[in-house]
């Protein structure tokens, strides 16, 4: 039997907008599938391994509790984050997990928020929020050889901006993305993929989700022969509905 | 001359804003919102000079705000005093000064003196340092549309920032609310504690979804000697020491508790009393004893606290039960994380069989943003099914709510994609046998749809307030 490490990072300080459902979409999926997901809530004091785990999740957090996490973050889990990422680990970012994973973030005062540094993005405070539901278009996911549209949710004040080596995870199709300038959203570096898109991501577009479960999958046993198709009516209802009434 | 100008432009905006009310009625509208709107456009420092006119009671908050301003009013009429109220959708400044002008004569004089305004927590910044409130009662603070309102944070600062602007206010708070409690610190305003005694309600602790684990001062994690929903508990910061207060109005046994009502004790600081409300979930109980603490203030005996606690039930859609078609329908509004977790934990209390129906949009009202139904425990519906045979869902974001359910552990084949409001209810007067409770769920603009519905095709008499 396949089993999944999946690492939850600080999931009692940075669950914003429903981001646990992502959690709970990969977990899921891999249990219909017979393949074994447990769950690791990491948080603050925890040791963290990074070889001890497949997927990693970081979301998004109130300023409050963003600054709560500083201190623990330099605390040893920073150099073990990083490594993680290099090591080619399934990385999912959302929201201030995306820029978290980013150099740093610079605030309207002109002061610059160290970040992890783990990616090479970064992020300026916007003067407006760039909030609404948002579609983009993924090209390493395919449907019906048709490009992959991801509809989520966006609600972010930071403008990120990517550099040398990262790749955006979509073009945006309906929304703001990373700054609402270059029609670009997210990022995608080695196996770490970020996005504003929060809340609800994985669960309504299912062929994201089983894009990371497959990936870790691979990443542990390399001679993996790929997914079982599982029935996901409902999954693609709330999908296309969302689809038809955003681009149509 | 300047004073003969400002009085000018108050008494212009009494008049015109009396006249835009009735023109309004007139042409069939009941806006609230119009009339304060061009008051405050005539006359902007209008709050100002109305508020040594009125004996103001604000109440503001996340969740019950408008199940304790009803219970307020009880304890008013109780008091014998006359008093106006606004209705929860008029709780910006707009509607607020609608309300207010509506209680002044044609040349400015109260006609009642006591006002009871139910406040949103944004608008509450800048109203409270104006309106010089006698009584502030804060009910709770939560997750709540953070696309409409920010963070947190920032609301709970935006209370703060209006009770400093209002030193003189007597402050009613709840003691098992970190956020909401810390407003009595470092203040020099009076204030009084509700609360529920220690481990009165044991629950477990769900610290994965909690919107306030950690210390407001100092940022250490709380300790809690018990809880009993969200973040609400016993709390104690073990590095600086700020703990749940000590609550003059506290709950201290629930007796009897199930789907319909729930008997307790309250220890006030006259006595004991024991309580059968009207109305069932744990979230009433806390809205009982905010308003039991305004009683207090109001001087009324113990007995006429219990009769006014005992008497009371649901006002407009937070809970109510509705006949359609010889079936018994409960209505209740959802909005929220945490209420919603209220409600369906209040389903568990169901000891017969039943049928489930959410109605789900995502209009400004709502919220734009649905991802908050991740953060709700659908999950113990689960153990629901046995109870349960089939769940229907219904609004613009019908399958949003489908997969939820999907992901909570319901089987697909249990779940039912419905559309519009008229087909959701005659699936479930469907679905339900004769002695079924049939359960709705909506979200705000969700409850207004099925409202016209049951009145145009069920035949449903007036049920608007
Ligand atoms: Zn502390």
């Amino acid at each position: 039997m396949y089993e999944l490490n999946i690492c939850y990072l600080y999931p009692d300080l940075l669950n914003l907008y429903g981001d646990r459902g992502n959690i709970t979409a990969l977990q899921r999926r891999c249990q219909w599938r017979n393949i074994e997901a447990n769950v690791h809530h990491i948080s603050i004091g925890d040791t963290l391994k990074y070889e001890d785990y497949d997927i990693f999740f970081i979301g998004g957090g109130q300023d409050f509790e963003q600054t709560i996490i500083q201190d623990d973050l330099r605390d040893g889990k920073r150099e073990e984050i990083i490594e993680a990422v290099q090591a080619g680990k399934v990385f999912l970012g959302i929201c201030g997990g995306f820029q978290l994973l980013g150099k740093y973030y610079k605030t309207s005062s002109g002061k610059e928020i160290e970040c992890l540094g783990a990616i090479n993005v970064w992020t300026h405070a916007g003067d407006t929020r760039l909030i609404g539901n948002i579609v983009f278009e993924v090209d390493f996911l395919k449907n019906n050889n048709q490009k992959y549209r991801v509809v989520g949710f966006e609600n972010h004040a930071g403008k990120t901006y990517l550099g040398e080596g990262v790749k955006p995870l979509g073009k945006v199709i309906k929304g703001f993305g990373n700054n609402g300038e270059d029609g670009f959203e997210g990022a995608v570096y080695k196996n770490t993929f970020c996005t504003y898109s929060h809340g609800s991501l994985l669960p309504k577009n299912p062929a994201l989700a089983d894009h990371l479960i497959m990936l870790a999958l691979l990443n542990k046993y390399p001679d993996f022969q790929g997914l079982t198709p599982l029935d996901d009516t409902l999954e693609n209802l709330a999908h296309e509905s969302l689809m038809k009434r955003f681009t149509e | 001359m300047k004073e003969f100008f400002i009085k000018f432009r108050l008494g212009l905006a009494i008049i015109i804003t009396k006249l835009t009310v009735f023109g309004l009625r007139i042409v069939g509208r009941g806006g609230t919102s119009l009339p304060g709107k061009i008051a405050l456009r005539i006359c902007p420092d209008i709050f100002n000079r109305l508020s040594d006119r009125f004996r103001i009671i604000m109440v503001t908050g996340t969740n019950g705000k408008t199940t304790t301003s009803r219970i307020i009013e009880g304890m008013l009429q109780k008091a014998g005093l006359e008093y106006i109220s606004n209705k929860s959708g008029a709780n910006l400044a707009s509607g607020i000064a609608t309300t207010l002008i509506s209680a002044l004569s044609l040349t400015g004089k109260p006609i009642v003196r006591t006002a009871l305004l139910e406040t949103d927590e944004a608008a509450f910044r800048t109203l409270a340092p104006k309106l010089k409130p006698e009584i502030v009662i804060v009910t709770n603070f939560f997750r709540d549309q953070l696309d409409r309102f920010g963070e947190l944070y920032t609301t709970l600062n935006s209370v703060r920032e209006g009770i400093q602007g209002s030193p003189e206010s007597r402050l009613i708070l709840n003691a098992d609310d970190s956020l909401c409690a810390s407003l009595g610190q470092d203040t020099s305003n009076p204030v009084i504690y509700f609360g529920l005694g220690d481990k009165v309600y044991p629950e477990d602790y769900l610290i994965a979804n909690a919107d306030a684990a950690f210390c407001i001062n100092c940022k250490s994690r709380y300790e809690y000697l018990s809880s009993s929903f969200a973040h609400l508990g016993h709390f104690k910061c073990p590095n600086c020491g700020y703990e749940r207060p000590t609550a003059q109005i506290e709950c201290t046994q629930v007796l009897e508790y199930d789907n319909l009502s729930s008997t307790i004790e309250i220890q006030m600081p006259g006595g004991k009393i024991a309580v059968k409300l009207a109305i069932p979930g744990l979230y009433n109980i806390y809205n009982a004893l905010a308003g039991a603490a305004v009683g207090h203030m109001l001087d009324l005996k113990e007995e006429d606290l219990v009769y006014v606690l005992e008497g009371f039930e649901c006002g407009f859609g937070r809970m109510e039960t509705l006949s359609v078609n010889g079936r018994e329908l409960k209505l209740i509004l959802v909005k929220n994380p945490t209420g919603f977790n209220q409600v369906l934990k209040y389903l568990m209390t169901q000891k017969d069989k039943c049928v489930i129906g959410f109605a789900i949009n995502d209009k400004l009202a709502d919220g734009t943003d649905i991802s908050w139904l991740w953060d709700v425990d659908f999950e113990i519906l689960s153990f629901m099914q046995e109870k349960v045979r089939r769940f229907f869902v219904s609004g613009i974001r019908a399958e949003d709510m489908a997969v939820r359910l999907k992901y909570a552990g319901i089987p697909s084949d249990h779940i039912f994609i419905m559309h519009g409001e008229t087909e959701l209810v005659y699936s479930l007067l469907e679905a339900s046998n004769e002695n079924e409770t049939i359960y709705l769920l909506p979200t705000y603009t969700a409850m207004l749809d099925i409202r016209k519905s049951l009145k145009k095709r069920f035949n449903l008499k007036e049920i608007w307030e």
